[in-house]
């Protein structure tokens, strides 16, 4: 109780904070919709000329790309910032300030750096992912719930690559690029898992498993589940727990103990 | 009085890398770095008592931020042992952090964007104050710094003044028994100095113990009780106030303006420590010695002079001094 109250007063710090700038949140998030936005417009224009994925109809590759947006957008509102914001204390040699606070520290850097400019984008997805689902005729609630957990387990690897990645900077200040390389990984996660070759079918199901962001959720959806895509909730939230407890290492290690 | 805080051979000591100059020590250090051990903290004991206000002094790069640190809890020290309050800092910190406040001069802990009082409205949430109490509390700091309109504007666009008092605001909400101040007044105009240190004297009547570190002098005069003078990583002094001022003995410095140009490097056995012009001098005496009244008869028998005064020896000349001789 005491945390969900702490919680809503960083949130309330949050959109203060954007509201000082209203012209800037406004448009950041108009900016992080569109760059979104003209991917699956890409798809419509493969479909529109007579080009496929084989098995997937442009509606039902629209909602994994849709349930993709919303998933990408809800991790990074929720904990997207945490990389900038420890590499910043980092370099700047102002984490004591943090540590200075009476609760967990990681609890603390994600409750105040909470990013709205990420509402947008996930908002965005959420309507495309509720109109791609009306055009392709989804029901059961059973196929809503496998949805649900992996859609879950979906945020659950994001969170976990942002915590990974945040930690790295205590030791390696300057890691500005690290970044990109999980973008372009994650990118596997906005296809129909069939059309990529074996090995990264292996890659993005089960090692780092990108596919849960998109595809595997879409698909329990649309209530045809991958075979390896309950499978592939256990190392989504390995990656979970391996970052909090990377994370929490190194910060160990920044007081001085172990380091 | 109870002791407050209680440091025992406290250490701590870093590992950094050494790198060259140069493009070739450049190129070299990309694929081979040496490991040097440094000791920012070297076997340091001390007490604080409670409801006192204690100065750390220390040239730059003494260690007194790495103290200041470790006694918040920041930094695990390397070895020794802290105790303040009956905790070990860095290893109960979540429970011991709720009990002090901190300000850093140079690190901020208000939110850069939003006005001061969201802020203190954040941290009314996270040390979990009550509202009576915050209001109550807020209502006294903002008259005692008088920031009244202050903490409904941006932070970003407040002078460094009012800044810092709404930074002391922040650190102060939540009653802590004690306070680390680590430059405090760094940078800060006179008016706001005062005000700041003003507000220190009179939380500190009410039983706030006061840690300060400090380039400043004034403020260790004007507030310390106590004086703890580091100088790498090694504490030089741990005394009274009074008691660093008489430690060089008690010496007088006279300034003396002469009718005529004097050669010497002493006059009637006092030494002469500057010169400002050829016939500007200051000498140096030490009254424990010679008293005053001799030393100024032999002087008016040996030189004719236009002007004299007589002063104590100032602080940051005591300062100096110490410093120096334990370089």
């Amino acid at each position: 109780m005491k945390y969900i109250k702490i919680y809503f007063s960083c949130l309330h710090t949050a959109f203060s904070r954007a509201a000082t700038y209203r012209a800037n949140f406004i448009l950041g998030n108009f900016i992080t919709l569109l760059s979104n936005i003209i991917f699956p417009l890409v798809t419509v224009l493969i479909y529109a000329n007579g080009a496929k994925f084989p098995d997937w109809n442009m509606w039902e590759v629209l909602l994994i790309q849709s349930v993709f947006s919303m998933s990408t957008g809800a991790a990074s509102m929720f904990c997207g910032s945490i990389l900038w914001v420890t590499m910043d204390h980092i370099r700047e040699g102002s984490f004591e300030t943090v540590l200075l606070k009476p609760i967990p520290t990681l609890f603390y850097i994600v409750a105040a750096n909470f990013d709205p400019e990420s509402i947008g984008l996930f908002l965005g997805g959420l309507v495309m992912t509720v109109i791609s689902a009306l055009k392709t005729g989804v029901s059961g609630a059973e196929n809503i719930l496998s949805f649900l957990l992996l859609f879950l387990s979906g945020l659950a690897v994001i969170s976990g690559m942002y915590l990974i990645m945040a930690a790295i900077s205590f030791k390696w200040v300057g890691n500005s690029r690290i970044p990109e390389i999980f973008d372009s990984i994650k990118s596997f996660g906005k296809y129909p898992l069939g059309i990529f070759p074996r090995s990264i079918q292996v890659l993005s199901s089960l090692i780092v498993p990108v596919a849960v962001i998109g595809f595997f959720p879409a698909s329990a959806l649309l209530g045809r589940p991958h075979r390896t895509a309950f499978i592939s909730v256990i190392p989504c939230f390995l990656f979970f727990a391996m970052g909090i407890w990377i994370y929490d290492r190194m910060i160990k290690m920044y007081e001085g103990v172990g380091g | 009085m109870s002791v407050a805080i209680k440091a025992e051979n406290l250490v701590k000591s870093y590992k950094t890398y050494k790198r060259g100059s140069g493009f070739k020590e450049t190129v070299k250090s990309f694929f081979k770095r040496e490991a040097v051990t440094v000791s920012a903290v070297d076997d340091i004991s001390f007490e604080i008592e409670r409801g006192t206000v204690c100065g750390i002094l220390g040239p730059n790069g003494a260690g007194k931020s790495t103290t200041i640190k470790m006694l918040c809890g920041a930094l695990f020290p390397t070895s020794g042992s802290i105790d303040v309050m009956g905790f070990s800092p860095a290893r109960d910190r979540k429970k011991y952090v709720r009990k002090i406040g901190a300000v850093f001069g140079q690190k901020s802990q208000l939110i850069w964007d939003i006005p001061p009082v969201d802020s203190f409205a954040m941290n009314k949430a996270i040390y979990g104050i009550a509202d009576e109490d915050y209001k109550k509390r807020l209502g006294e700091m903002t008259e005692l710094f008088d920031v009244g309109e202050i903490i409904y504007k941006p932070t970003r666009v407040l002078s460094l003044g009012e800044r810092m008092k709404c930074e002391f605001i922040m650190a102060m909400l939540h009653s802590p028994e004690i306070v680390f101040l680590d430059e405090p007044t760094i940078g800060l105009d006179v008016i706001a100095k005062n005000k700041i240190r003003d507000v220190v004297s009179e939380m500190n009547r009410k039983g706030t113990t006061f840690i300060l570190t400090t380039h400043d002098l004034e403020d260790v005069e004007q507030l310390a009780d106590n004086v703890i003078i580091i100088n790498h990583g090694k504490k030089v002094f741990d005394d009274t106030l009074s008691s660093l001022k008489n430690t060089l003995g008690s010496k007088k410095i006279i300034s003396l303006t002469l009718s005529k140009p004097y050669e010497g490097s002493s006059i009637g056995g006092a030494e002469i420590i500057s010169r400002n012009s050829e016939v500007d001098i200051s000498l140096e005496v030490d009254t424990s010695r010679q008293e005053i009244t001799d030393f100024l008869k032999s002087l008016t028998s040996h030189v004719d002079f236009r002007d004299i005064s007589v002063k104590e020896l100032p602080m940051d000349m005591i300062i100096t001094r110490i410093y120096t001789e334990n370089q």
